[in-house]
């Protein structure tokens, strides 16, 4: 909403521009002016001030109930905590019945957050504290229901950061990833495309992230964090492209931007993988690529089939530069486990070729955030190569020499053989 | 064909008025936490009951908020013939043999992974790991000495009183009377003074 606000506003300057420049006739600046859809409605002041208010009115409940809490019996505070999931849905359903889907849909999150407090002074009131990662399993739940009911991305948003907590504190207590998230997870995406909600999948796609680093980085001691996140961002990259090819307009916008995430998790393990190279960060003595869990290795081939499914389906170049980076990465991450002497310059070279082909790729799908991923991880990587603490600076300045070199040639030859755009 | 039910099953909640929806969300909400009280209440009647000596626990960990943390005679544990049999994760799930000793406070008998038959008075409590599962070389075995959990720990009184349960604890005169089901599960049914209720916890 707020960027089809911007694109007008910057049509209306161009469309005086042009019409001042005489490059479009007047009544082509009314034809298009007639043919663009209606403004969706939006937040005016007037709503604004009005949540402003109701949030105010809420936490002086939320206070006066707290002041009072231990003077009121049992049964009445039940009945209070009924009382507010009640007040916000039925709130929510008179917005909704009046036309205000905004302010509709911040009563059932308010609602969602409310059921959550409930979970929380009923396990007081009733002695239940024992299992809180039990509790927050079925906050989400609860918060899940209410979005597929209501169509409330906040409800979801909740839902998603219960479902987060729920599945770190569930990691804590074993070894192995925590799969029943991912359940949950996908049921979170299937209610953003049956919404065909791009803020919903912003959501859905800023879940993962939080799984990921929580398998990552409570695996056992001998597994590689950085070899687990680029096995995930390969995933979620590859699925996100793979989507984003798919005919079903739905998907394909879903896909698009999952693999925006996808993208940039791609740029921070090339930064991170060539910062764990520095020997101030070796503090996990890692093993060997056959170590390392095969359903991870099963998610990264996934991530590189899915790729390869998109070039299929599209047959551009960008998704085959997207798909690419992909495989760099995954190499640059098999090829150089930290126990090794020497220095990786392999795994390096592997690494600033993928954020290349991360730009390129953005560049060839007009794809910003791609190119924007991929410039930051050739900055990050660079950056990490050049502060490494491990072996000489002079071995590094001459393969970043040797690197610098090899681009300009490359650029030179593509200058030559590769038609120009015009400016 | 996924694409076509996730759009149809869209659609159709699209034409269910918003009123029904939000009420069916405040529904679901509601018939969870009543879940909860419920699950609670059926512990509570149903258990057999079995009285528990508390044991003072570590001061730091005695009060946060309003609640007293309840640590018994029964948290720390030998491990017994589970000892370097592999645990399976960190926290495992464990079933403790109870008996009454002469005065009728319950104590353990034995530790299992698993349940295990008992024959009347004695009782089968079900816990979890929180120390203890983590021993041998690649820290997956059941180690010598066990903590055991069995969601007792917390009790919530009202502000001012913790203070002086926890005096009252510390002197080894709190016992708690818990409702044991035969799958396990236990709940908090009265708090016990020098042999004497002190708090009676109501179904509801």
């Amino acid at each position: 909403m707020m960027f089809d606000r911007v694109y007008r506003q910057r049509l209306e300057a161009d469309l005086a521009r042009w019409e001042s420049d005489d490059v479009i006739t007047p009544a082509a600046v009314a034809a298009i002016r007639v043919a663009l859809p209606p403004f969706a409605p939006g937040i005016n002041i007037a709503v604004v001030v009005a949540i402003v208010g109701g949030l105010l009115i809420a936490a002086a409940f939320l206070a006066f109930v707290a002041a009072h809490w231990t003077e009121i019996t049992r049964l009445p505070r039940l009945a209070m905590l009924f009382a507010g999931i009640l007040s916000a849905h039925g709130l929510g359903a008179w917005f909704a019945r009046a036309g205000h889907p905004v302010l509709a849909d911040l009563c059932a999150a308010v609602g969602a957050i409310v059921f959550g407090a409930a979970i929380a002074l009923v396990g007081q009131m009733y002695h239940l504290g024992g299992d809180f990662a039990g509790g927050m399993l079925l906050w989400a739940v609860g918060a899940l229901a209410t979005a597929t009911l209501t169509g409330s991305r906040g409800a979801l948003a909740v839902a998603l950061a219960a479902a987060s907590i729920w599945s770190w504190m569930r990691v804590l207590e074993t070894d192995v990833p925590h799969f029943a998230f991912v359940a949950l997870w996908l049921l979170a995406g299937a209610l953003a495309l049956a919404w065909n909600s791009r803020v919903a999948a912003h959501l859905v796609a800023v879940a993962a992230l939080p799984w990921w680093m929580a398998s990552a980085f409570q695996a056992p001691l001998d597994f590689r964090p950085s070899f687990i996140l680029a096995n995930g961002a390969a995933l979620l990259f590859g699925g996100g492209i793979a989507l984003a090819a798919s005919p079903w307009p739905r998907a394909a916008r879903a896909g698009s931007v999952l693999s925006t995430y996808g993208a940039f998790s791609l740029a921070g393990v090339a930064i991170l993988e060539a910062t764990l190279a520095n020997e101030v960060f070796r503090t996990r003595a890692a093993a060997g690529l056959a170590n390392q869990p095969l359903w991870t290795i099963s998610c990264g081939v996934a991530g590189v089939i899915l790729a390869f499914a998109a070039i299929a389906t599209t047959r551009r170049a960008g998704t085959a530069f997207a798909a690419g980076a992909i495989g760099l990465v995954l190499a640059a991450v098999a090829l150089w486990t930290p126990p090794q002497s020497g220095e990786p310059w392999v795994s390096y070279a592997a690494l600033l070729c993928a954020m290349l082909c991360l730009v390129v790729s953005g560049m060839l799908d007009a794809a910003r955030p791609r190119i924007v991923a991929g410039w930051l991880g050739i900055a990050g990587v660079i950056a990490a190569i050049t502060w490494a603490v491990k072996g000489s600076l002079l071995n590094r300045s001459i393969f970043l020499a040797a690197a610098g070199g090899f681009a300009v040639v490359l650029a030179l030859v593509l200058n030559r053989f590769v038609p120009r755009s015009r400016e | 064909m996924m694409a076509m039910s996730v759009a149809s099953l869209a659609e159709r909640l699209a034409r269910i008025p918003k009123i029904v929806l939000f009420g069916a969300a405040a529904l679901v909400q509601l018939a969870l936490l009543t879940l909860m009280i419920i699950d609670r209440a059926q512990i509570l009647r149903d258990g057999a009951e079995v009285t528990l000596q508390t044991r003072p626990v570590d001061p730091r960990d005695f009060l946060r908020g309003d609640y007293v943390v309840l640590g018994y005679d029964i948290t720390q544990l030998p491990a017994g013939s589970l000892q370097n049999e592999p645990s399976g994760e960190r926290n495992p799930p464990v079933y403790v043999k109870l008996a009454p000793n002469r005065d009728g406070v319950y104590e353990a008998l034995s530790v299992h992974a698993g349940p295990v038959a008992v024959a009347s008075p004695e009782v089968l409590i079900r816990g979890r790991l929180a120390y203890g599962a983590s021993c041998g070389p690649k820290r997956d075995t059941f180690c010598e000495k066990l903590t055991v959990r069995y969601n007792l720990e917390s009790y919530f009184v009202p502000e001012g009183e913790g203070r002086k349960l926890e005096d009252v604890r510390n002197q080894g005169k709190l016992s708690v009377v818990a409702a044991v089901l035969p799958s396990g599960r236990a709940a908090i049914k009265r708090l016990l003074i020098d042999g004497k209720p002190v708090y009676e916890e109501p179904w509801f």
